[in-house]
This record gives C-alpha cells, structure tokens and sequence, in this order.
C-alpha cells in the first residue's frame, strides 16, 4: 500500500481562478473572489463525490481505467444528466498552455468537417469480439507457446543482466517441474547461489542440438523453420548466451575458412534472433557487432572472390547492423556513433585496406542513414575514386580486384546519387563533378542526370527493412558448390562448439589456433575480440615487440606444445574490429589488456 | 440504565413536550423513573441532532491528544486494544466540527491525526475528509453510517476497565460524548489481542463484528444428494433404447453406478433438513442430469501438489473495456459474456451447435410421446456458434446460467435482472426491484431461486416465477459487490464495500455470520465443496478463508498485486484459484490448508491464528495482458480461466 502522505488527504481543489475563468466562458464578467471561493470549494466535493462513484463502475466492469462512460453512469445514479457525447476509447491528453501569466490545462477539441463526415460512407466497424482457447498451463506447467507470456519478462532478463547479484534462484512455483521432493518443515534452508545460472534441461539441449543443426545445415525447408522458431519464440532467453557463442564461434572459425554459404546462414540466425520480441538482446551485444562486422569488413569470405558473391553477404551484414544500431542504441551505449566512427576510420585509410574491405565499410556506412553518407562518404568520393581507378583502368590488375572496383563504383553512383541530387542545383556540369568527385565524377553525373529525369522511381531511399529473400537465394547457390569444395578438403563439419579447443588446418605455412577461453559463455562480460590468431614462424623478441605498440592484441597460448608461438593480427578485419573494442567502455579495455597481461606470462 | 438509554427517554420526552402530549409524557415520565431535570441535560439535542454540540473546538485537539497519550502510556498488553478507539474518535471528532461550522479546526485535526492511523483506515479518511461543509453530510453514505451506527470495538473486558476509568477520571465532555454515543464495546473475558490480531480482523466501517452476529448456529453440511436411485431403473432403459447400436454399454453403466450412488449415504451432521427450504420437484430431465454429472465425476482426477491440473483458457479478443463478466454452466458446455454495450454474448465450448426451438407450427408435428423430445424440439438448421441477447440498457455486470441450462439471469446498471431462455434465445422476464445497478447475480445450485446484489445496499432473493423478491437482505453500509449461494443453498453470502463478508440465513433473512477482516471493497466469493469454508477475495489483492462454523478469519492469501476478481475451487476441493487484474492465476493448495487447520481448537470467543498462505501456494501462471474475469473447472477437474486480452496496454 502506498505510503500516505498530508497532503494526500486533502488533495486538490479548484483554484479560484480556474472558477472565474470558467464563468468568464459562460459570460459571467466578474466573479466576486468569496463567491468562486464557495464555488471551488463545492464543486471539488461534488466532482470528488461523482469520480468517488464512479470508481465503482470502473471496478465493477472489471478494469484498471476510468472511462467517461463510468461518470456518465454515477451520475445517472444521482439522477443526473450524463453528459452527453463524450464517448472515446482513447485517452484525452490534457494540453498545456502559458502566457499573460496564465497556466492552462486544457483539452484539446478538434473542429470536426461535417461535410467531411458526410462524404465518407460509413464509419470502420468496429472489429467483432472473438474467443480464442489456449493451454495456459498443462499438468502444472506452462507451455513456452506464442500465446502465454516469456517465462522471463524482458525487464527481468534486463534486470539480471544490469545487477546479477539481485538475480532470484528460480523458484519452484514458476513453471518448472517439481521434483517430487517437498521441503521438509523445520528445516533452516540455506539458499545456495548456483554456480552455473543457466542450466539447460535435456529438452532444451535437444532443442538448441536440433536448431543449429537445421540453422547451418543443407536442407533449406527446415533453416526456415529453424530461424522462424528462432524469431518468435518466446522461451529462448534461457538458451540465448548458447546461440551467441554459437554464431560467434561459427564467424571465426569461417571467416578463417572461408566458408561463405555458413556465414549468410549465422547472419541470418543474427536476424532471427534480432526479431524476436521477448530476448533481452543487449546483453549479447558486445559479442554479435564484432562478428557482423567481420562478416561486412573482413577481406576475404569466400574461396573465389572473383566468382562467389560474398558482396551480397556484406549488405545483409550491413542491414544487421543498421537495424543493432536502429533498436538498440540509446545515449548510454552510442552503439551508432561507435559503429560510424569505426567504419570511418576505415575509410581513412583507404588507400591501405582491401578493395573488398572498403566496399564494406561503404555498405556499412551507406545503411546508417543519408544523413551519415553525406558527412561520411561524399567526402572521400575523391580519394576512393583514384583508389579504383588504378584497379579499373589499369593494365596491370588482378581480375578480383577490377570485380571489387566495380561493386564499389556502382555502390557509390547508388548511393550518393540521390544525396548529389538534392545538395547540388541543375544544371549539372560534368567539368564541375570531375572537379570534386574525381574519378567517379562521370558516373555520378550520368546517375544524378538519370535520377533527375525520373524522380520518383529512381530516387532510392534506403532499405530500412530487412528482407532475407536475397541472401537466401545467394546462400542456396552458393552452399552446393561450397559443400564440393569443403568435402574435398575438409572431411568434417567447421563448426564445432563442444570441443574446448580446437586446432585447424589450413595450409601448411600458416597455423590457426582456436581456443575456446571460456567454458561458460554466459557469465563473462567481457569479449576476448580475438581468439582466432595466425602463427608465424617469428623469433620471440619481434613478438614482445609487438605486443608492446599493441596492447589490445591477445596472445593465445596453447599448452599442447608448440614450441614458440608469436601472436600478430593480420586481417584487416581483425585490426578494425579493435578499432570498434577500442570504443568500448573503459572497463572492457582494461579487462582485456589484464587479460593480455596474463596470457604473456604463460609464455 | 444506561445513559444513552436515558438519553434517548429524555428526547422522546422533549418530542412529547414539544407536540404538547400531555398525557403520554405523565405516563413516560412515570413508567421511566425520570425526574424532570433530565431533560435539562446537554447530551439531550445531541441525540436528536446527530452531532450538535456546544463544545469548545478548541478542545477537540487537546483531549484527541490527551487521549493519544494515555493510549501509549498504557500498559503494552493493553495499548493495542486502547488504541482501536483512536480512529472512531478521530472521526466523529472531525464529524462533530464540521456540523457545528468549525471547518478549519476540523481539516486541521484531521491533517494533523489522519496520517498517522493504520494504513487501511486511510481510504476512508480521504472520503470523510472531501465532507467540508454541513450540507456536504447530507447524503453522504460514510458519515450516514458513522452517525446512524455505532463503531463496534472488541476488547478483553480490563482493558475496557481501564479505559473507562481514564474516562471517568478526566471528565473530557467532548470525549465522553463520543465513547457514549457512537462507540459500542463488546467486551470478552480473557487476555487482550496483539496488534496483529487486531489488524486481521479490523478495517471495516463498522467496525468489528460483535460476538453476537456469529453465534447462531449455521448448517454448514451438504446434505445427501436427494434420492435418484428410485429412479435409476426408468432412466436406465431410456438410455439402454438409446443406445442399441452398442450393446456392451449399458452394463458398464450400471455395474459402475452402484457404487457411486451409495456413496454418498452417510448424511453430514452440519447438513440442514432436507426440507429446510422448499424445493421443486426434480424434473425427469434433471434427474439424467445427475446421473450424467455423477458419472463424469467418477472419471475425476484429484488435484493435489503432485497433480496439479491443466488449464486451457479462452481469451477474449477484440474485446477492449467492453466486456465486464463472464460465467460458464456446470457441464463446461457454455460460456457467456455479458458487455459494456448491454449485450449478452453466449458461446458454445463444445461442437454441438446452440440451437434455436422450432416456430409453433413446427412445434405441431413433434410427437410428444417420444423420449427424445427435448432434442426434436429444437431446430437442427438453427444451429450456430456464438449467439447474442439484446435487451439491457446499460452495462451487463454479471450473468448466471441455470443449473439445466435453460435459463440464463443478467443483472445490469440499468437496475433490472432479466431471465432469457436459452432455447428460445428471447427474454422471459424482467424483474424489477432493486433501484440502483444491480451488481451481481447467482442461481441457486438447486435452480428456482436465484439471489441479487446491488448499489442501493441490498441483497434480495428471488424465486423465477415472482417477479418480486421473496426476501430483501439489508444490513450493509454500503454496496453489495458479490453474492454467492452456499451449495446446500440454504445460505447466502455477501461481499460489500463495507468490507464485512455476510452470511444470510435463507429462510429467515436473518444474517447469521458478519465476518470483518477485509481492507478493501470484496469482489469474489467461493465456498469450499465440504461447505464449511468460504473464501473472499478483492481489491485489497488477497485471499481471505473464513470458517463457518464459528465465522473466524483462519487464513489469509496474498501474493497478488492487483484486485482479484475471481475465485474457484477444484471439484475435489483440494485447489483454490485465484485470478485477477494483474494477469495471473494462483494455485493455492486448500487441502494441505484444511489439514493444517485444527478445528477441535476453535471455539466462538477465541479467534484462531491467520494462517499466512505463502507455504500455500503451489503456482503462479501468468497470462499475456490479459485480464483473467473468470475461472472455472470442469467436472473432470480441468481448470477453464477466462480472460480478456488488452490490447492498448501491449
């Protein structure tokens, strides 16, 4: 019950103003101030009286809302005249208005178009009221179904990830299976706190086994099915820091691999679990960006970059990450400026990164909204244009590079077009676009003539919403020649997530080590960026080296005995995705250079 | 004689004087023993004015404070009982200023001494404090009830002593008014309760129930199921014709219902005479009935902490503060929602259709003889899903079925209660009687009798075929909320906004138990099946189980966080349900309860300990915004909850 207060038990009257600005409208000039005194002081007892009754009816009627329909009954009950014609589901929001030294609230009366009211025919109907029947509960246990409520509401999940110390011990009561055993009485309960917080029962583990089989497998009909359960069911939150860990694990070891059909399929468990409304994502979110950013920036994600379309992977990446940063971002975390700041900083330095990497920085950026590709991208249109240019009209050039060339130059004509069209005036001089766009002058000229001509079709305004129907066709074509290849190969499935380490082969120069640092997923706060390290035979010293410029880099040792491991980060993926841990919170670096700390010690 | 008796005299005196009827005054004066100075006294106009007082109203704060502390220097097994009369006193102080025009000194005591008493007086505070004015009291239901009844407090009779001696000892005019007038003392011997004994069973407007409303004996048993064995032979070979096409049937049957009916022969000690109440005959039809029902019961399963039951609920979509009530018939075969727009909506839970009779003329060629002409009369074409009934003229609050489930009853806030039948689907009847919204309606589970509830403070009986009510139930300050026949349907309870649960005897209109304890207005009551208990539930979100026998608080449920509207006991009686507003269903575990409860310690003065009910609770469901208005288990024990889905809220 609330705690009472003085000033509850009088609450408010009507001031008298409010009384002589209410005879005023009803053309009453001067109210002596004893008289709207008396006035004020009776109608707030009449007024609480009548709000007072009609309480009741609300009561009765079984709702927590105070309708106008409830006044219009109490006062029929006084033998009133209900006050007629006000009737609205709604609520009335009160306005607020100043001035002259006046404060009012009022509400606001929109004058209504009789003659509008006569055109239309008929008002919608309103829609017929239906009985739907569902298991609320079966033998005492709740059904995780669409239509009962998530096991653990999403504040809760918020909770829990906000302060875990609060977290409660699950209790009995809450839809579990009792075990059988009741508590005994008389018996001091000492409440342990487990260990292991997430527990999966064995329908759960069958569960997650049967969903990331079908979410990576070859059989589409049944991903399909996967990923719908994945976006719509409500008890998952339980199975979330598994899925995470999954998709995680999944980038790394394909980025390495190559392995492009599997990295659309762990996008678009992203996606799934993006869209459902019950998980408390945030939580995960340190962990799903630098792997969707890998699957955007990484140079190279497929075996052929020239024939396979990996480019296709990197936009619906990007459209991930532009739908993290649209539901997720708030001023706390400003997921989106770090995003942007670490796509931008990439395209400083265009001239150094991978063709295929700056086209997903563009991508990256390009979804973010105009208002970014206008500050970020139009700038650089100059620098990127002398980039490929080299690629495209040169003699000496490797075919992927002229391919990645060309999907950059035609990214850019689309998506700096429109933005072109609305911050220049026509008439559009060619001299003037080779002037401040460089190579690529030429091309934007002819898009933002084409886009001037036929406005309305042409000017692209940007997804905002996600559409997997591409990816999935990219993604069938591609996981059969895929599959050829990994058979021939790799005799075994790349995706292995009981095994705490794992050790892959790739080529006989190059040495990939994969350790998996944390047996619980769940309970760490804090990402390890990198696990996945390439080893070069390098002298030990050159190793200290470089640890010392790069604090951030983690060095991974494996006890199984190689004799001396040397850690570098090669990728360019790999070096902008510190680019985006180095944003995070302090905390986070500080954890990660401890850790670094301790991993050198081992050495 | 006591002096509000002498009082009373002396204002009938002043009546006869001032009428100048001489001699009816000689006589009174004479038979009265009262010499004529009596009249002389102050407290004479008090009586005949409610609150006229010549009191200083400086005085009112000083002796409220002197008061306030002679409760605290008080001994502490007395202060807590000392310190019940605090609030009444506070009030009718503030009553007594501001009928005598002394507004600012009475907002000033009540800011100043309102606060600070216990929590759940607080709403009423806040109503008493908006009466500003004299005429402000004209009408006003609260302070009606504090000036036309006296606030009843229970206390150990040395407590009692001891406040009467500081009574005496001060002289405080303005205090002894009060206590005299307005405050009744039902004094018990033994030791003075503990503050939370005091809490559970205070916070009614009332005050609290005086051992002599809870001392007639209430038959409490279900008497014996009223013999069909007679006619089991009949009905048997009507079905036996009935169903030919599988010979092996009928055997079953009959091996099986032996045992079942004989079980039921030892008769309650508790349970009233058979012929308590008058009762129609059992109809042939209603006999089949009973059988049906006993032969699905015998398939129940029982519900207990390792068995718990399956709930399948019907949400109500589309349906956005438009429906107020919903119920289900017995055999779990209908269900009915009544409407905000006065409509009533009966659907069908089951796949046989809800069929409309034939017109007249058809009716013509039914043969009457047959054995199935209850099922020939009806129109097999006219079969449908949902149907409506139209007719109130304000919102439905709540709908019954017959026990047959001919009959549907609706009461509305446009004061009527009307019968529809439900093979016709028209209204049969509209009774008009109450003249305020009727808030609540129930059948009798006999049928024939059915019981009403309403605003204007009353609970009235009626039987279908008058349309006047047999007997009117008053006795509540203020609305009735909910009604609930007893299953031996010879009592009738009632939860009001007075926050007292009352039994009512009936055949006598008496009421025979008033149970105090609730904070808040009551919105839902159930008898357990052995009858014995009741439990009551409302806005102030917990379960409260009371026992009939003596009308004790026992036990008290909370874990709610928002009105509970509706309650239900398993068929086996070993599950309570509760469901409300705050979208959740919680199972209670009623048989560990009633195996936890003692009754051989339980006796009328000496009030048992509340049971708090967390070790009770079994589960929580939670729905998904949706409001539960009803809940409901089906012969089998498969719990039916009812729910209202809200959209704008999600």
């Amino acid at each position: 019950m609330a705690k009472m207060y003085d000033s509850d038990l009088y609450g408010t009257n009507f001031s008298i103003e409010s009384m002589k600005i209410i005879a005023e409208s009803i053309g009453i000039g001067n109210l002596q101030d004893d008289a709207a005194k008396e006035l004020a002081d009776d109608i707030s007892f009449r007024l609480k009286h009548i709000i007072q009754d009609a309480a009741k009816f609300m009561n009765h009627a079984k709702r927590m809302k105070l309708l106008q329909t409830d006044v219009d009954s109490a006062l029929k009950v006084r033998n009133i005249e209900p006050q007629y014609g006000f009737h609205s589901i709604e609520p009335l929001p009160f306005r607020f208005a100043s001035g002259g030294g006046r404060e009012l609230h009022f509400i606001e009366e929109k004058e209504v178009d009789l003659g509008d009211m006569l055109s239309n025919v008929n008002p919608k109907a309103p829609l017929e009221t239906t009985l739907r029947s569902h298991w609320l509960c079966i033998d005492g246990v709740q059904p995780t179904i669409p239509e009962n409520p998530p096991p653990v509401a999403k504040s809760v999940q918020k909770l829990e990830s906000v302060d875990p110390v609060n977290k409660k011990p699950m209790k009995e009561s809450s839809g579990k299976p009792s075990t059988g055993k009741q508590k005994l009485k008389n018996v001091e309960t000492v409440q342990i706190k487990q260990l292991a917080t997430h527990e999966l029962s064995v329908e759960q583990q069958l569960y997650y086994k049967e969903i990331t089989e079908a979410c990576v497998g070859s059989d589409e009909i049944r991903r399909g099915e996967a990923l719908q359960s994945l976006s719509s069911d409500p008890g998952l939150h339980e199975m979330l820091p598994r899925m995470c860990t999954f998709i995680i694990e999944g980038v790394r070891v394909n980025v390495v691999q190559n392995n492009l059909a599997l990295l659309i399929y762990l996008m678009r468990m992203v996606k799934a679990l993006l869209d459902n409304q019950s998980l408390y994502l945030e939580k995960y979110l340190h962990e799903l960006i630098p792997s969707v950013t890998t699957c955007i920036v990484s140079k190279q994600l497929c075996m052929r970059p020239e024939l396979d379309n990996h480019w296709a992977l990197r936009d619906f990446a990007s459209r991930l990450m532009s739908q993290i940063c649209k539901n997720f971002n708030t001023s706390t975390n400003n997921i989106q400026t770090r995003i942007t700041r670490m796509f931008t900083n990439a395209l400083h330095q265009c001239d150094k990164i991978p063709l295929s990497s700056l086209y997903g920085a563009l991508q990256g950026l390009s979804e973010l909204g105009t208002e970014v590709t206008r500050i970020f991208i139009l700038p650089k249109i100059k620098n990127i244009g002398a980039r490929i240019e080299t690629h495209l009209e040169g003699n000496l050039v490797s075919n992927s590079d002229k391919i990645a060339s060309g999907h950059i130059k035609q990214l850019i004509t689309k998506i700096t077009a429109p933005i072109i069209k609305t911050i220049r005036n026509p008439p559009d001089n060619i001299d003037e676009y080779k002037l401040d766009y460089g190579y690529l002058g030429v091309a934007l000229h002819n898009a933002v003539g084409k886009a001037r001509t036929q406005p309305a079709t042409v000017t692209t305004t940007l997804p905002s919403t996600l559409s997997t129907t591409s990816i999935t066709s990219v993604g069938q074509t591609i996981s059969r020649s895929v599959g050829i290849i990994q058979q021939g190969s790799t005799p075994n499935r790349t995706i292995i997530m009981t095994q705490p380490q794992r050790i892959v082969q790739q080529s006989p120069q190059q040495k990939v080590i994969l350790m998996q640092q944390r047996s619980q997923p769940n309970t760490s706060v804090v990402h390890t960026p990198t696990n996945v390290v390439k080893l070069v035979s390098s002298p030990s010293m050159q190793q200290t080296k470089q640890i010392a410029t790069q604090p951030k880099l983690v060095v991974v040792s494996n006890q199984g005995g190689f004799p001396s491991q040397s850690a570098a980060l090669q990728t360019q993926a790999n070096i902008i995705k510190q680019n985006f841990i180095s944003q995070q919170p302090q905390i986070q670096e500080m954890q990660v250079k401890q850790e670094s700390i301790t991993d050198l010690s081992q050495i | 004689m006591s002096d509000p008796d002498k009082n009373q005299l002396a204002a009938v005196l002043q009546v006869l004087k001032k009428y100048n009827l001489k001699g009816t005054e000689e006589l009174l004066k004479k038979e009265a023993n009262l010499s004529d100075d009596v009249e002389q006294d102050s407290d004479v106009s008090n009586v005949l004015t409610g609150y006229k007082s010549d009191g200083d109203p400086e005085a009112y704060e000083t002796s409220y404070l002197e008061l306030k502390r002679f409760v605290e220097n008080s001994l502490d097994i007395y202060k807590h009982e000392l310190g019940m009369i605090l609030y009444p006193v506070l009030v009718h102080m503030y009553l007594e200023l501001v009928y005598n025009g002394h507004t600012d000194k009475a907002i000033s005591l009540m800011m100043k001494f309102g606060p600070e008493q216990d929590v759940y007086y607080q709403d009423d505070l806040r109503r008493l404090a908006m009466v500003t004015k004299r005429d402000h009291m004209n009408g006003n239901e609260l302070t009606d009830t504090f000036k036309s009844n006296q606030f009843i407090l229970r206390m150990s009779r040395d407590t009692y002593s001891l406040l009467k001696r500081h009574l005496h000892d001060k002289k405080a005019s303005v205090l002894l008014n009060i206590v005299q007038e307005h405050l009744y003392f039902d004094m018990y011997e033994g030791v003075a309760r503990n503050k939370s004994q005091i809490d559970a069973t205070s916070g009614a407007v009332g005050g609290e129930a005086r051992r002599q409303d809870n001392k007639t004996k209430v038959y409490y048993g279900i008497p014996k199921a009223p013999d069909i064995q007679i006619l089991t032979a009949p009905v048997e070979d009507e079905e036996e014709t009935n169903d030919q096409d599988n010979p092996d049937k009928p055997k079953k049957k009959k091996s099986k219902k032996d045992p079942l009916l004989s079980k039921k022969t030892k008769s309650d000690p508790n349970a009233p005479p058979a012929d308590r109440i008058p009762v129609p005959d059992l109809k042939d039809n209603d006999k089949v009935e009973k059988l049906k029902a006993l032969r699905e019961a015998s398939k129940r399963i029982n519900l207990g902490p390792d068995c718990l039951p399956s709930c399948c609920c019907y949400t109500l979509l589309n349906s956005n503060y438009t429906v107020c009530c919903a119920e289900i018939t017995e055999d779990s075969s209908m269900l009915a929602v009544g409407f905000n727009d006065s409509v009533i909506k009966v659907f069908t839970l089951v796949p046989q259709k809800l069929k409309a009779m034939k017109t007249a003329e058809q009716l013509l060629d039914v043969n009457f003889e047959a054995d199935d002409v209850l099922v020939r009369m009806m129109d097999e074409r006219s079969g449908e899903t949902a149907r409506s009934l139209c007719g109130h003229g304000g919102p439905v609050y709540s709908v019954s079925f017959s026990p047959d489930r001919t009959l549907l009853l609706s009461c509305s806030e446009d004061a009527t209660i009307r019968l529809w039948s439900l093979q016709i689907w028209a209204c049969l009847v509209v009774y008009k009687g109450h003249m305020f919204p009727v808030w609540d309606v129930k059948f009798s589970p006999l049928g024939y009798y059915f019981a009403s509830c309403s605003y204007d403070r009353t609970a009235r009986l009626w039987v279908t075929d008058h349309y006047q009510p047999v007997k009117i139930f008053a006795g509540h300050f203020s609305d009735v909320d909910c009604i609930q026949f007893h299953p031996n349907s010879n009592y009738i309870a009632t939860g009001s906004s007075d926050r007292r649960v009352c039994l009512w005897d009936v055949t006598t209109g008496n009421h025979v138990r008033l149970m105090t304890g609730h904070k808040q207005p009551i919105h839902a009551l159930a008898f357990s099946v052995c009858g014995r208990y009741v439990a009551s539930a409302g806005t102030d979100c917990r379960v409260l189980i009371w026992d009939l026998s003596h009308g004790h608080l026992i036990a008290e449920f909370s874990g709610h966080e928002k009105t509970i509207h509706c309650l239900a006991f398993s068929r086996c009686g070993n599950i309570l349900v509760s469901g409300g507003l705050d979208c959740s269903v919680k199972l209670w575990n009623f048989n560990k309860f009633t195996e936890d409860t003692n009754s051989d310690d339980v006796n009328i003065s000496h009030n048992p300990e509340v049971k708090i009910g967390e070790d009770y609770l079994l589960r929580t469901f939670q729905t998904k915004n949706s409001p539960l208005i009803n809940l409901h288990f089906t012969r089998r024990n498969l719990m039916i909850a009812v729910a209202v889905f809200d959209a704008v809220n999600t």
